[in-house]
């Protein structure tokens, strides 16, 4: 008699450790994924910034550069790419192709940018001009803080991926769908960098 | 009552807890134990008794078999002693557990939402008043009703969380009553006790689950006689007995913390009617939560979360029209239904989404002149007679009143544009706090800021050198409030940017050579706060229950405060004499120089923060006491106290008294 209770306590151990194993596994994961979509959040805030200063700043390059409307079109269509691609990855932060497909337009975007600044090397009037400077000012510092966040990011993707790979609970990440979360990379490790330009 | 009899009080409640837990559990175990008898009773009639060794059907033997209840009691306690520690080790990560068990959402520390920048702005306004740092700021996403509430262990690792409903339906006022009330949680003390709650519950809870765990064992097994499905019921019965208890416990410890926390986030606000109104659209609107964990966190929350039952026996809140009685005796009875909007809401989120982040516009300042004062004419109010100031600073404690909170919405207000923008943003607000630390001196700027160029993220020294002209020409006194709004941002960090920002930090302390009071405070303050984001919290025990073991740490710290704030000889003996008279120590003698080095403080602190709470009272006072010897508290020692009373978890109100 005796016997059955000391097995029915540990049995009822057993299944109690368990089950909390599982449920805590499971809430710490949702703890890192939810960690990594505010992240995102962040890249998100920085990211809107910028694509709302450059329409401004192609309409101010606009007068000085009358011959060189291509740019200037190729920078604004870069920015609506990269601006839809956001708003998708937005809507689902870590999902490969939406992160895949936002580095990309993101470096197309640091690319046609990087074009226009070269460009405007040759305008002095253009370089001079107080508004311009203050947005190309607003422009860099913008730049610096989503590579800031997107640092921020990585990294908490990166936990989160280790996490989930990690034996034992990478059995409970399958269970759950836990799927694996994507990095935002901007590929051109060249156009990495913010545009810079020296005036 | 003061802020150390408000926590006094909190400590006997938990002890009162344990007491009721202890009786719950035992009753539960008489009850498992009675559980098992039965099963066993009804076996032996069915089946051959030697199947269990006993040798005659003796009812005496089988009603009380003391070895079986010692087997019952061990392994029930067990139980829910492994539910407890679980439950208890899940909350030690602090109040962000709790906010994100329940589904909430942080907030941005730039969001551009409107209502969730009016929660984040009383918040903030809140935290600089009280003294405390800037919480942690969630939003119940899907959360219709109107409720919030407060967790954590300590200042640094709280949270407050707010329910959409409730962005949307108060209006700013009624949202300050409710962050009031949320803050006294927190300075109550109440928000441990909580946490303490929920986790000896959930032991008790377990037993239900279990319970139920062996029901569905029916299925799989023979149909034949096993033993587990029967014995599975009567768990759950018993289970439910215990979660009975349980409840009973929450409503009764928690209901009446409920009136102090609605009487001091008056005494915060000084506006009974905020309170008053938002508890009136709580009976209009409801307070009711949809999360299925929401239950578990009941007695945390602004109002009930739970449906009525029972005649509000079970309730973790007071009745609401006993609550608006009491704020406002001749009320009429009648609820305030709030227009919600549902449909321009996701409009206007739209709208936002592409616009700028939104600042408030500022608040109408009730108290004079304090905007002048952080313009430059730093007088008056700053100089404070020595006892009363010494008398109100401790006063103050953990009670911030509507002075405080005008200072601070003033003050909040009056600090430039970039910055505040600044201290909103991850990069920019690191950027800040080193520009805050960094020397005065040009020679040593340059080479800190080269310095710095090389271990710190790229960009960080173009956002320094942009902030620094305003950082140079801010008022000293604004200094820290800044560094605590910039808090939020600062949370945001992932762990190796945290890792890399503290390095960074003490760098920069470092490189100047000398020891400089407000680096160190400032230092302490920030890591302290940020700390249990990145790393396990550990908790403080309490170690030391009468001062003697504590006389030389005390000694180090009214002596670096002596030095701090005198420079002639005399002075500096006669400011520390005046501590040390407070702590009834006349024979103290002040260190050396040498003896107050920041290391030095550091392990002072650490020394006392492990002091019972009267201790840390009474060193408050002489701290104030010191401080106040030469009838002048400048500004350097009133923040310096500020972080002296911070880091020994005391949260006291700027100085703005008399």
């Amino acid at each position: 008699m005796g016997f059955i209770v000391i097995f029915l306590g540990i049995l009822a151990l057993i299944a109690l450790i368990a089950v909390f194993y599982v449920v805590g596994q499971y809430n710490s994961l949702v703890a890192l994924r939810n960690r990594f979509k505010n992240a995102f959040a962040q890249i998100d805030v920085q990211l809107k910034r910028r694509y709302d200063l450059i329409p401004n700043l192609v309409e101010t390059a606009k007068g000085y550069l009358k011959h060189e409307r291509e740019t200037l079109e190729a920078v604004i269509a870069a920015r609506n790419v990269a601006s839809n691609a956001n708003t998708k990855a937005a809507q689902n932060p870590g999902d490969a192709t939406a992160m895949k497909a936002l580095g990309g337009a993101e470096s197309a975007l640091a690319g046609t940018l990087g074009r226009l600044f070269a460009v405007s090397e040759a305008y002095p009037d253009l370089k001079a001009n107080q508004e311009m400077m203050q947005l190309m000012e607003e422009l860099t510092s913008t730049e610096n803080k989503v590579s800031f966040a997107r640092q921020a990011y990585n990294d908490s993707v990166m936990v989160y991926n280790t996490a989930r790979e990690t034996f034992p609970t990478n059995i409970i990440a399958n269970t759950f769908n836990f799927t694996a979360a994507e990095s935002f990379v901007i590929d051109k490790p060249e156009e990495k960098e913010a545009p810079k330009v020296q005036f | 009552m003061d802020f150390f009899q408000r926590q006094e009080t909190a400590r006997k409640h938990t002890r009162l807890l344990e007491v009721y837990f202890a009786l719950a559990v035992a009753s539960i175990v008489v009850m498992v134990y009675a559980v098992v008898v039965i099963c066993l009773a009804y076996y032996q009639h069915h089946m051959a008794m030697r199947h269990f060794g006993f040798e005659e059907t003796d009812l005496a033997g089988l009603v009380w078999n003391p070895k079986l209840f010692v087997l019952v009691a061990a392994g029930t306690i067990l139980f829910i002693f492994c539910g407890s520690a679980f439950k208890t080790m899940q909350l030690s990560g602090g109040g962000s557990v709790v906010a994100e068990m329940l589904g909430g959402r942080p907030v941005d520390a730039n969001t551009s939402d409107p209502d969730e920048r009016k929660l984040l702005n009383v918040v903030e306004e809140m935290a600089i008043a009280s003294g405390t740092p800037v919480p942690h700021v969630y939003v119940l996403e899907e959360e219709r009703g109107i409720n919030a509430f407060a967790a954590g262990h300590s200042t640094s690792d709280m949270v407050v969380c707010a329910t959409r409903g409730c962005l949307k339906s108060l209006t700013r006022d009624e949202l300050q009553g409710v962050i009031g009330h949320e803050f006294s949680h927190i300075l109550n003390g109440d928000m441990r006790l909580n946490l303490r709650l929920m986790g000896l519950v959930f032991g008790i809870l377990c037993l239900a689950l279990f319970g139920r765990l062996l029901m569905s064992l029916r299925g799989s097994s023979s149909r034949d006689r096993s033993p587990f499905p029967a014995i599975g019921i009567l768990l759950l019965a018993v289970g439910s007995i215990g979660v009975f208890f349980a409840k009973l416990i929450k409503s009764a410890i928690s209901r009446q913390r409920e009136f102090l926390a609605d009487a001091s986030a008056v005494q915060f606000t000084r506006n009974p009617e905020g309170l008053a109104c938002a508890l009136k659209k709580v009976g209009g609107r409801g307070s009711r939560l949809e999360d299925p964990n929401a239950e578990d966190a009941s007695h945390l929350f602004f109002a009930n979360g739970m449906a009525e039952s029972f005649a509000g026996m079970f309730s973790t809140h007071p009745p609401l029209e006993e609550r608006i009685r009491a704020l406002e005796p001749n009320w009429d009875g009648k609820f305030i239904a709030p227009d919600f909007r549902e449909e321009d809401e996701a409009d206007a989120r739209r709208r936002q989404a592409f616009a700028p982040p939104v600042m408030e516009p500022g608040r109408p300042v009730r108290a004079p002149g304090l905007g002048d004062l952080l313009g430059g004419r730093a007088m008056g109010p700053a100089m404070m007679p020595m006892t009363a100031a010494a008398a109100g600073v401790l006063l103050s404690a953990g009670a911030p009143t509507q002075r405080h909170l005008d200072y601070a919405a003033d003050l909040r207000n009056n600090l430039p544009p970039a910055l505040q923008a600044a201290a909103r943003e991850p990069m920019s607000a690191v950027a800040l706090v080193y520009a805050l630390l960094l020397g005065k001196v040009d020679a040593l700027r340059t080479s800190q800021l080269e310095q710095l160029q090389k271990q710190a993220a790229p960009g960080i020294t173009d956002e320094i050198t942009r902030l620094l002209p305003e950082v140079m020409n801010l008022d000293s006194r604004a200094r820290l409030p800044l560094a605590a709004l910039a808090m939020t941002a600062l949370r945001r960090l992932s762990e190796p940017q945290y890792d890399e920002f503290s390095k960074n930090i003490d760098y920069i302390i470092q490189s100047d050579q000398q020891l400089e009071l407000f680096e160190y405070a400032l230092q302490k303050i920030v890591l302290r706060q940020l700390e249990p984001n990145f790393r396990p919290a550990k908790r403080t025990v309490v170690q030391y229950y009468v001062l003697k073991p504590l006389v030389p740490a005390c000694g180090v710290l009214l002596s670096a405060l002596a030095y701090a704030g005198q420079t002639e000889a005399a002075a500096i003996e006669n400011a520390f004499r005046q501590g040390a008279l407070k702590l009834n120590l006349p024979d103290l003698q002040l260190s050396a120089p040498a003896d107050c080095t920041l290391p030095k403080i550091d392990l002072a602190l650490g020394d006392l923060n492990q002091g019972a709470p009267q201790i840390k009272k009474l060193l408050l006072y002489a701290c104030a006491e010191t401080v106040a010897a030469d009838g002048v508290i400048k500004e350097e020692e009133a923040e310096l106290l500020r972080a002296i009373a911070d880091t020994l978890d005391c949260p006291i109100p700027p100085m703005v008294s008399l």
